[in-house]
């Protein structure tokens, strides 16, 4: 341990975790100076207090009826009520939770498997790689959405139930990334480097190849986050979604058979949807711009 | 050449088997008893019983269920939907192709679309004409593609009346030719153009990107120097050079929508695989889930192999193995 430790340059006093802070706030201030990043980081923030503070936002509980069923929007329900009377704005304000917990949720999944797979089968050669990159390769032909909505009418649909189907439905995309960055950075001299000092394998592929393979990998993240949360939005409006929870989805599944005389039931939800979408694009293009330069202008996600 | 093409078929096939499998798998996984998970909600009479019991060879262990399924396969056999009273393939190839129809007229659209839009914004990069654009294209990407067809539906169908709201036109037609034609194209308008503003606009988000790119290439300056006029420039040195991951992409969208673009169906009652799969779950009619499962896998790698093929036209270097 002695002699990992002076490997450490000798400015950094603070630990690693106040290091890591110190670049998480270089980095998002400049993100923030993006013209595309400030936009994103601002709806991602509205979203985020919106949902933590849901129950001080929301002018009634998501599922307490107003007398009026099909309200038209007017002071008391601002959004209107749908088919039971319940207040639209408060199921969309109670909704961001659901939304914000699959798309986070499922982009952290999917950072973890196709992290750990892209990973292994970038690092190693042979059989290894050959074996992992046939498992991406068979998730990316599965028609998972046709897997998932067959084990969601078979099994009933739940919350957990949820989170794993999308990340099965999107890791792939994922662990492509991570492989194509390790096979660019294996052989470079900083790892033979790391080889010759004897280091382990765990620390050469998470402590030395990870940081600077890490950066696209993020601006995906985000990414996935917004296919995320549009997939499940999709179930929900299939009448999919867990039924125990409130979801954007959800209330669009309802709209359908009322939105000839309610046009408030499926217009605010659908802008929800859209808005959180749009503003994890943003982020990711912002991201995109501070993690290459060169980008500066372009556009993130050519995969999605 | 064809050496290539050969290869990529040599490893198309595993990929295939490895999915039906898993597939497979998951009809096993289904709980109760299998008779009725083959035959869904419906009534099963003893000798109907016996009947599927030894077709599907259920009595056996697991390994050779599962070679008895691949033999049928092999044969044609996909199976019998005992909910619409017809052999799975024949459902298949009944709604597949207004899948295909619905899906071929979102790309006409879609692709000039987008690729004019990202020549648009490339070339005039960062000056206000690719703000406008680029934005545009990013809200346009976020709107659920299901959500804008029911406002599609609301607005111009219910409220304004220019189009049907629903399905894929009158079984009985009185029009012929060209009007026959016309009033089709009503029916498609709105599911193809729905389709279209999600995939024209991720497609321009895409094109801008490479077209970005090329431009910045050597040969372009090269170009440039020759005092070749900016337009020759792109249709000589840019679109061909830039149209890798487009094709990509297209091809990724082709191979998923192919298998039934749920959703959409859905929201327009389009009579395709979508519409078909989504009854077909809710029935527990899991024979034609399976079978839709299927062609929809079947579809991604026949557009992989056809987008591989593409490449190595385009690009020499690929063919070479380089």
């Amino acid at each position: 341990m002695s002699g990992a430790a002076a490997i450490e340059p000798p400015s950094a006093e603070a630990g690693p975790l106040a290091r890591a802070w110190r670049s998480f706030r270089t980095t998002a201030g400049n993100i923030a100076r993006t013209r595309h990043g400030a936009a994103g980081c601002a709806i991602l923030l509205m979203l985020a207090l919106v949902a933590a503070f849901a129950p001080l936002i929301a002018p009634y509980a998501p599922l307490q009826q107003a007398p009026a069923s099909l309200a038209p929007p007017s002071w008391e329900n601002i959004f209107g009520t749908d088919n039971t009377g319940r207040d639209i704005f408060s199921l969309l304000i109670y909704g961001t939770r659901t939304s914000l917990a699959i798309g986070l949720g499922a982009a952290f999944g999917a950072l973890i498997v196709g992290g750990a797979v892209g990973m292994l089968a970038g690092y190693f050669r042979g059989v290894v790689e050959s074996v992992l990159m046939r498992v991406v390769e068979l998730f990316q032909t599965l028609p998972v959405i046709v897997l998932v909505l067959f084990t969601v009418a078979l099994f009933g649909s739940s919350f957990w139930l949820l989170l794993v189907a999308v990340i099965l439905a999107i890791w792939p995309l994922q662990g492509r990334l991570v492989y194509g960055q390790y096979i660019r950075l294996r052989g470079m001299d900083f790892v033979a480097a790391a080889k010759v000092a004897d280091l382990s394998t765990a620390h050469i592929m998470l402590r030395e190849i990870l940081p600077s393979a890490i950066q696209p990998v993020i601006v995906q993240v985000a990414l996935d986050a917004s296919v995320a949360i549009l997939i499940e939005a999709g179930l929900g409006f299939l009448g999919l979604s867990d039924p125990n929870m409130v979801s954007w989805g959800q209330i669009l599944h309802v709209a359908q058979d009322y939105m000839t005389v309610a046009w408030w039931t499926s217009l605010f939800p659908g802008a929800a949807i859209c808005l959180a979408v749009v503003g994890l694009n943003l982020f990711a293009d912002g991201l995109n711009e501070v993690v290459d330069p060169r980008m500066r202008g372009r556009l993130a996600g050519l995969q999605t | 050449m064809l050496r290539f093409i050969l290869f990529r078929l040599l490893h198309a096939i595993p990929l295939l088997v490895a999915v039906i499998f898993v597939i497979l798998l998951m009809l096993q996984l289904i709980p109760g008893d299998p008779v009725q998970a083959m035959v869904g909600d419906f009534p099963v009479s003893p000798a109907f019983r016996a009947a599927i019991t030894k077709q599907y060879h259920l009595d056996d262990s697991f390994p050779v269920r599962v070679y008895s399924y691949f033999v049928n396969l092999l044969h044609g056999d996909f199976g019998y939907s005992y909910q619409f009273q017809k052999p799975v393939l024949d459902l298949i190839v009944e709604t597949a192709p207004r899948t295909i129809l619905l899906t071929l007229v979102g790309f006409l659209i879609a692709i000039p679309v987008g690729v004019l839009i990202g020549i648009i914004s490339a070339t005039t990069r960062n000056k206000r004409v690719d703000h406008f654009w680029t934005s545009s294209a990013l809200v346009a990407y976020g709107i659920p593609t299901f959500w804008f067809g029911q406002l599609l539906v609301l607005v111009l169908a219910v409220h304004l009346g220019w189009f049907p709201t629903q399905g894929m036109g009158p079984l009985v037609s009185r029009a012929h030719g060209f009007s026959w034609l016309w009033e089709r194209a009503h029916y498609i308008a709105l599911p193809a153009l729905a389709f279209a503003v999600h995939e024209g606009t991720r497609f321009a988000r895409i094109m801008r990107a490479s077209v970005a790119d090329t431009l910045g290439q050597g040969y372009i300056i090269t170009a440039r120097a020759k005092g070749l006029t900016r337009w020759a420039i792109i249709r000589g040195h840019v679109l061909r050079n830039s149209s890798l991951p487009l094709i990509t992409v297209a091809g990724y969208v082709l191979g998923s929508a192919l298998g039934g673009a749920v959703l959409l169906e859905t929201v327009f009652t389009w009579p395709g695989l979508g519409l078909l799969l989504v009854q077909a779950v809710r029935m527990r009619d899991n024979m034609t889930v399976v079978g839709i499962a299927i062609f929809a896998a079947l579809a991604v790698i026949v557009i992989n192999l056809l987008v591989d093929l593409l490449y190595a036209a385009i690009d020499p270097r690929i063919r070479s193995g380089s």
